[in-house]
């Protein structure tokens, strides 16, 4: 079982995350319990974002990023594999995820 | 208002010794007492008449006014007449008559004729006070040149924001303005501007420029005056600082792009959610399922405002990019038209496409594509029951002619100009409760003018309105 680390404030939207990761077969983890995860979905516009990215440093997970805010407003850190923008579809968290999980080795 | 210092001073100062008060009277004297002294010394009375006498009392009373005039001219003609009765001239009474009488007319003349241009005199100052009051007293800052540039009358508030833009006090126009490029934001673009503006004697231009490090925006326009006859006058400059409007754009601009981001946390939610909840479609009643589209639609309303916020506060940043390729604007007028179609068909508004193989043109699809979307949703939205849109393509000037026709409500010609405003929406539109939020066309026009397009219209109330669009082949 992978584990994905959710980092957004809203806690709505996080509720929505943690059920679309399980569905998709995954275990969804709190921002705490950084430990052996295989991907960081983020929302790098918050303080909760910012503080998990400091704590991970530069070698951590890869990361996706589900912002409210576009590209272009450079939030983007270097960890990130993906930059999507909120609302995105389910269908296309579950592909970006899929193919991060799928190229990361097993631990 | 101060006028250029004119070369004719010297001839201005005599001019002005001249308008002294009593001046005239002072040389009328004194040519009226050496006048008679040569008609006394030489005995000269009869040789002379009043006749000499005459231009001294018509100076004096032209000095004078009417009445002092009169009396004026009236005890010249006693002088003479008693100067020659002491030299023993025979006279009888016509020539004396005739001497007083033309005398007098004389002093009433030449009294009505100084009052008559004292008072003209007065009145043009008056005016010229007032017209030089009314310029020194707006806001803007404003001269005039001549057709080389040189300064032939400015006002106040120039003078003052000249001074402080660190303008020099001398040399043309488009020279000043020149001299203080390395003061604005942009130095190059500025000064390439100025050597454009001061080659041109032609149409209006509206420039906006920045002080560099100050945040502060000014407006200049200028234009070509003419006489009612169509003669070159000059040139008129204005110059106004809009810094306090661009920071209310600048604020309002913000808010729009925060309203766009916050707008999507919960946004998010309600359309995941929904998304999982149509999962369950099956398990609903005909009128669960009812509600179910309803709140799918409105999601999808609030995603497509939310998304053209964004857009908006993009094309204002000037951050929206192009990802050009060659683009068949007929195939995706065609396509735009089948997506619209279902509620075209819907409304009972039939959609016809005229298209005659125009060329590919350099453009962005997916920005085309929104142009045509937005062009046709809002034929059909403003278009009732029964009615025509018609959308055509065809080439124009080596690009494309969009045409996007519908025969609908129209626009009031008193809101035409504001119609590709941000946030305008026609009175028609909201007096019928036709949904909409006033971007789209605003929208609409940025993409089309970063295409290096144009898009205008015609529209007339009850007849429907005809947009076109015109794409040139490479942006």
């Amino acid at each position: 079982m992978r584990r994905v680390l959710i980092a957004e404030p809203d806690a709505d939207v996080r509720e929505l995350l943690e059920l679309t990761v399980e569905r998709l077969g995954y275990e969804p983890v709190a921002a705490a319990e950084a430990a052996d995860v295989g991907a960081v979905l983020l929302e790098p516009g918050s303080a909760v974002g910012h503080s998990l990215l400091r704590r991970l440093g530069d070698d951590g997970p890869p990361v996706i990023c589900l912002s409210i805010y576009p590209r272009e407003h450079g939030l983007e850190p270097a960890q990130s594999v993906a930059y999507l923008m909120k609302p995105a579809a389910a269908a296309d968290i579950a592909e970006v995820l899929r193919g991060v999980l799928a190229v990361q080795p097993h631990h | 208002m101060s006028l250029r210092s004119s070369p004719t001073t010297r001839l201005g100062a005599a001019v002005s010794l001249a308008r002294r008060r009593y001046f005239l009277t002072f040389v009328a004297l004194a040519g009226l007492a050496i006048t008679w002294g040569v008609m006394v010394a030489f005995d000269w009375s009869a040789r002379l008449g009043t006749i000499a006498l005459a231009p001294w009392a018509a100076l004096l009373a032209f000095d004078l006014g009417v009445a002092v005039g009169a009396l004026g001219a009236l005890a010249t003609a006693t002088l003479w007449l008693v100067t020659a009765n002491a030299q023993q001239a025979v006279l009888d009474g016509v020539q004396i008559g005739v001497r007083y009488g033309s005398m007098l007319l004389l002093g009433l003349g030449s009294g009505f004729a100084g009052q008559r241009l004292r008072e003209s005199a007065r009145s043009q100052r008056s005016v010229a006070a007032l017209q030089s009051a009314l310029i020194d007293s707006t806001l803007d800052g404003i001269c005039l040149t001549d057709e080389n540039g040189e300064l032939l009358i400015s006002n106040r508030p120039l003078r003052r924001l000249a001074a402080e833009l660190g303008m020099p006090a001398s040399g043309t126009v488009p020279e000043r303005l020149l001299a203080i490029a390395d003061a604005i934001a942009e130095p190059a673009r500025y000064r390439a501007r100025m050597q454009e503006l001061a080659g041109t004697t032609g149409d209006a231009t509206l420039d906006e420029f920045e002080l560099a490090g100050t945040g502060r925006v000014f407006r200049g326009y200028t234009s070509p005056v003419e006489a009612p006859d169509g003669s070159f006058v000059g040139r008129i400059w204005t110059l106004r600082e809009v810094t306090a409007d661009r920071e209310l754009d600048r604020m309002r601009d913000a808010f729009v792009a925060t309203v766009s981001h916050e707008l999507r946390t919960p946004l998010t939610s309600i359309s995941g959610f929904l998304e999982m909840m149509q999962e369950e479609e099956a398990s609903l009643g005909a009128s669960g399922k009812r509600y179910l589209d309803v709140i799918r639609r409105s999601t999808q309303r609030l995603h497509a405002l939310v998304e053209d916020l964004l857009l908006v506060a993009q094309i204002e940043a000037r951050r929206v990019e192009l990802q050009l390729a060659p683009v068949d604007v007929a195939d995706l007028a065609a396509r735009a038209v089948e997506a619209a179609r279902p509620a075209a068909d819907e409304k009972g508004v039939h959609v016809e496409v005229h298209r005659d193989h125009p060329p590919l043109v350099e453009g962005d699809g997916d920005r085309l594509t929104q142009v045509l979307d937005n062009l046709i949703s809002n034929a059909i939205k403003f278009t009732e029951a029964g009615g025509r849109v018609r959308v055509e393509t065809a080439e124009h000037d080596g690009g494309v002619k969009l045409v996007v026709a519908d025969t609908g409500i129209g626009i009031p010609a008193s809101e035409q100009g504001q119609v590709f405003s941000r946030f305008f929406r026609a009175s028609t539109a909201t007096q019928q409760a036709i949904p909409g939020t006033g971007l789209g066309l605003a929208i609409s026009r940025a993409l089309v003018e970063q295409h290096g397009g144009h898009i205008a219209f015609v529209s007339e109330i009850g007849k429907g309105t005809e947009v076109t669009v015109t794409l040139p082949a490479t942006p």
